[in-house]
């Protein structure tokens, strides 16, 4: 948005964005197509695109003018004319959308980029998708990752299980990334007896660009969504290369890079397959999967959301673990190592231990689980002091290989169903969508 | 050849578009060095890059897809030079000030007017050379002019932007590029149209634009760190871009083959042309549109303030077209040495020598162009040994005429030898005291007196004895004075 002198002096001369005008200044005229204010920058000044498709600012003052040359064509897409037709000798998959702007289109007047969602649109920017499978689309919102809440999860549920009631042969869902690895944790407790795979896809790099991610990540995901492994799964680079695609389980993976494309890495597992993009072809890379066969989709999607993690770090103040009990009924401690927080068995006069807080809390009916800050590796509250102190006052997840993100998820969806500690206990040490493994692999 | 031509008729109009890298200590969006040097990739990365669906509708893109489908880039990793900037996998950090302020000295060289607000521009490339598929780049400057033989060459833009990565090799469809140049700022001058020169004066033109560039001392040199495009286009023609002429003596013969290859043809398709080493060119691909900029996202824009902008002013670096004017007319230097001590990398040294010193600025010039030179090149002297300041010590001791100028190739390789030394030891070692003419003429007398002498073989046999003590001139005047 332009300051408010500019907009007014604007709606004065009835000039709108995207108008060809002059701006004169300091005895030189700038003719140009005016721009819209991106968020960034001064407000004050004009934005201009030269013919030759550059920008420049001219900072608006009292010796600045304005004339409208030219009325600008209102700046809108046409839709993507691609004809489609189904071909009953492939699969069908249906690609929802949920936010990320995985495809979109750029409008070069003014740089505006517009989400793509129909499936005329994926078919114009990744025309490899019609040889693999007949794509169905359908937008379910438009919603930066980290704005999802768990709300979100649950229309996401339920519009996959009518995708799959009207038989779609897999389902790819475009997830922003930042909590990608939280919503497949979601689905993956929400999504029971699933008979097709469910498979959560995004970019790293923005579909603007031709070297985005988005094609490569979204070619394998509906391969992966043609596979039999009948999971709820994430599908991203494998490498920075754009060679294959890891299938991750959606309970066992995490975003652990801020930029790279290879930024989701499976936790304590291997993957379930990798995806060969040039080839198209799976590799499957474990057996312990549930295999694609007909039967009816269950969706349970009680959750409770009074549920909060907290990440353990020296000098933490016990004061800080006591509030916690005014917002939530579950709490996940991303501990320290083995799974640790401060308890000071030395009575060390600095430390503060956070043992008689943590008691408190349990006591009071809170359930406490812990899970590593390490994110690889398991709990193990018999080796250290603090982690026998833990266990002691009743901590939850001895013994588990979970991700922070996970066990909150899990947690929430515990907490769902009962607030009986003892069954709290019970569903959270209890396997049930690949969360808590037997084995660490090396 | 081009006499026969006459462009004038033909109606020759071009266009120069020069590049030139800027040799700041980082790269323009991000912390990497601009060295170059690094010789062994560390890593290969595999991509591929695929068509973005613009309003342009879906032949653009299908021609494109097809295009992207058959090729796969692999990029080579170099370290310190590479990140995960270049790499595609990491956002633009803020654009490099020390690269802003060099591109703003030069767009003021130019009498450019300077935007207020700087945007970065994404511009749609699909040949792999920038692995995000757009080059970066931004006006830094507008309606700029260069004066020439009292004529005004319009500057109409030049802009600030991200160097492509370097091509190594392609072969059947794998297309393999170093990322150490990607990233590497240059700056963009585009001439208005020019018309009614001949290739040559073209070719003058270019020259003059590097040299302008080349005022702020922080533009990188050797090859490949300025490169030209030129449009060329002739009455019955079309407009034709010959892209990455890297070598300014090629520039006429370009134009020159351009044309002719125009007038040869019945109808001439607008395209672009890549040189090859003998001039000609070969074609490239269609000339791209100018829709396909865009905006680059990650990046706030960069307001220009006052104060900034005033101080680029006031700390402007004396233009070298102006040094060279004033190289030939108040220092008396021939053009050809005035230009070769503009291009050495002695240049500062030699302004402060010649600012400090009373010595011929024609022996301190050329000192520092064909006697280093000749010295590196026929006898491998390594000029890199000596301390900058034994220099100054040895055009002072010309000043004060303990030594003469012929005396200075000597203790250049005396120096060389020894860094530790001084040039008195030097001149004491190698006995270079200037004889007088007196002593000469007691040397004189005796060669003379030989038997079988004559003019020639006394003036060779004298000058062996006393190289580097008396001047040439003066022996052969003494020889000729004393051989009756």
């Amino acid at each position: 948005m332009y300051s408010q002198d500019i907009e007014l002096l604007l709606k004065s001369k009835k000039i709108k964005i995207g108008d060809r005008v002059s701006v004169i200044k300091d005895k030189l005229i700038y003719e140009g197509i005016l721009m819209p204010r991106i968020e960034l920058g001064d407000p004050s000044s004009l934005v201009v695109k030269l013919p030759n498709g550059y920008n420049i600012g001219i900072k608006y003052e009292k010796n600045t003018k304005i004339r409208l040359s030219e009325r600008g064509r209102p700046i809108r897409f046409k839709p993507a004319n691609v004809a489609i037709k189904k071909d009953p000798t492939k699969p069908t998959i249906s690609i929802l959308g949920c936010g990320g702007t995985i495809a979109s289109r750029i409008e070069y007047t003014t740089g505006a980029v517009f989400p793509a969602f129909s499936p005329a649109d994926l078919l114009l920017s990744f025309p490899e998708l019609k040889d693999i499978a007949n794509i169905k689309g359908k937008k379910l919102f438009d919603l930066l990752s980290e704005d999802m809440t768990p709300i979100h999860w649950q229309t996401i549920a339920e519009e996959v299980e009518k995708e799959i009631k009207s038989r779609a042969d897999g389902i790819v869902l475009m997830h922003g990334t930042d909590t990608m690895h939280y919503t497949s944790a979601a689905l993956s407790f929400m999504l029971q007896n699933l008979p097709v795979p469910v498979v959560l896809v995004g970019a790293q790099r923005s579909s603007d660009r031709g070297s985005s991610d988005n094609l490569v990540n979204l070619v394998s995901a509906v391969v992966a969504a043609k596979s039999d492994i009948a999971e709820v799964a994430v599908c991203m680079h494998g490498s920075m290369s754009d060679d294959f695609c890891y299938l991750h389980q959606g309970t066992k993976v995490r975003k652990l890079h801020s930029s790279r494309r290879d930024a989701f890495q499976s936790v304590n597992v291997l993957p379930f397959a990798k995806i060969l993009y040039p080839e198209k072809r799976i590799e499957y890379l474990r057996t312990d999967y549930n295999k694609r066969e007909k039967k009816t989709v269950k969706v349970d999607d009680r959750l409770n959301q009074n549920t909060g993690l907290v990440h353990i770090y020296p000098g933490i103040k016990p004061e800080f673990i006591d509030s916690l009990s005014k917002f939530y009924e579950g709490i996940v401690i991303a501990g320290t190592g083995l799974g640790h927080v401060p308890s000071n068995p030395f009575n060390d006069r600095f430390t503060k231990s956070l043992i008689p807080s943590l008691k408190n809390l349990i006591d009071s009916g809170i359930a406490v689980v812990i899970a590593p800050q390490t994110i690889f590796g398991r709990i193990d509250m018999n080796v250290y002091t603090a982690g026998r102190m833990l266990n002691e006052i009743g901590i939850i997840g001895n013994y588990c290989d979970w991700t922070p993100e996970t066990a909150l998820v899990k947690l929430m969806f515990v907490l769902g169903h009962t607030k009986d500690m003892k069954k709290i206990r019970e569903m959270m040490l209890t396997n049930v969508a690949g969360e808590i493994g037997k084995r660490t692999v090396a | 050849m081009s006499e026969k031509i006459n462009y004038k008729s033909l109606g020759l109009k071009c266009g120069l578009e020069i590049h030139q890298q800027l040799n700041t200590q980082n790269k323009l969006f991000c912390n990497c060095s601009t060295e170059m040097k690094e010789k062994i990739p560390v890593l290969i990365i595999k991509r591929k890059q695929h068509p973005v669906a613009s309003e342009l509708g879906e032949i653009d893109v299908t021609a494109q897809f097809e295009y992207l489908r058959d090729r796969t880039f692999h990029y080579q990793v170099f370290p310190n030079e590479t990140c995960l900037v270049e790499l595609d996998d990491e956002p633009p950090h803020n654009l490099n000030p020390e690269a802003l302020h060099i591109a703003l000295q030069i767009a003021l060289l130019f009498n450019c007017q300077v935007p207020e607000e700087i945007h970065v521009m994404r511009k749609t490339v699909i040949d792999g050379s920038n692995t995000g598929g757009f080059q970066r780049t931004a006006i830094v400057g507008l309606n700029g002019y260069l004066k020439y033989k009292s004529k005004r060459i319009e500057i109409t833009q030049i802009s600030l932007e991200e160097d492509a990565a370097a091509i190594v090799e392609e072969k059947n469809g794998n297309v393999t590029y170093r990322l150490s140049r990607l990233g590497v700022p240059l700056v963009e001058i585009d001439t208005g149209l020019l018309i009614d020169y001949t290739p040559e004066e073209i070719q003058e033109i270019a020259y003059t634009i590097g040299i302008m560039c080349r005022s702020t001392s922080k533009t990188k040199s050797g090859i490949g760190s300025i490169r030209q495009d030129i449009n060329v286009s002739i009455r019955k023609g079309a407009r034709v871009e010959v892209k990455g002429v890297q070598e300014l003596g090629l520039i006429s013969k370009i134009i020159e083959n351009e044309v002719k290859r125009q007038m040869s043809l019945k109808k001439v398709e607008e395209e672009t042309r890549i040189v090859k080493l003998d001039g000609t060119t070969e074609f490239a691909r269609p000339l791209p549109g100018a829709n396909r900029m865009y905006p680059e996202t990650d990046l706030e824009p960069i307001a220009i303030i006052k104060e900034y902008f005033e101080s680029i002013e006031k700390s402007l670096p004396e233009s070298w077209i102006n040094k060279l004017e004033r190289f030939k007319t108040i220092l008396k230097l021939s053009d050809q040495l005035a230009r070769e001590i503009l291009e050495s990398e002695y240049l500062n040294l030699f302004e402060t020598i010649i600012k400090t010193k009373k010595v011929e600025a024609s022996i301190v010039a050329s000192t520092f162009t064909s006697i280093i030179k000749d010295l590196e090149r026929r006898e491998k002297v390594e000029i890199s040994r000596i301390p900058e300041k034994m220099y100054s010590e040895i055009f002072e001791y010309i000043e004060n005429k303990r030594i003469v100028k012929e005396s200075i190739s000597e203790i250049i390789k005396y120096l060389a030898a020894y860094p530790q030394n001084a040039v008195g030891d030097a001149v004491k070692e190698l006995d270079l005291k200037p004889l007088s003419v007196n002593e000469l003429k007691e040397i004189v007398n005796e060669v003379v007196s030989q038997p079988n002498m004559n003019f020639d073989k006394a003036v060779g046999i004298v000058m062996s004895k006393v190289r580097g003590k008396i001047d040439a001139q003066t022996v052969m005047n003494v020889v000729k004075s004393l051989m009756k």
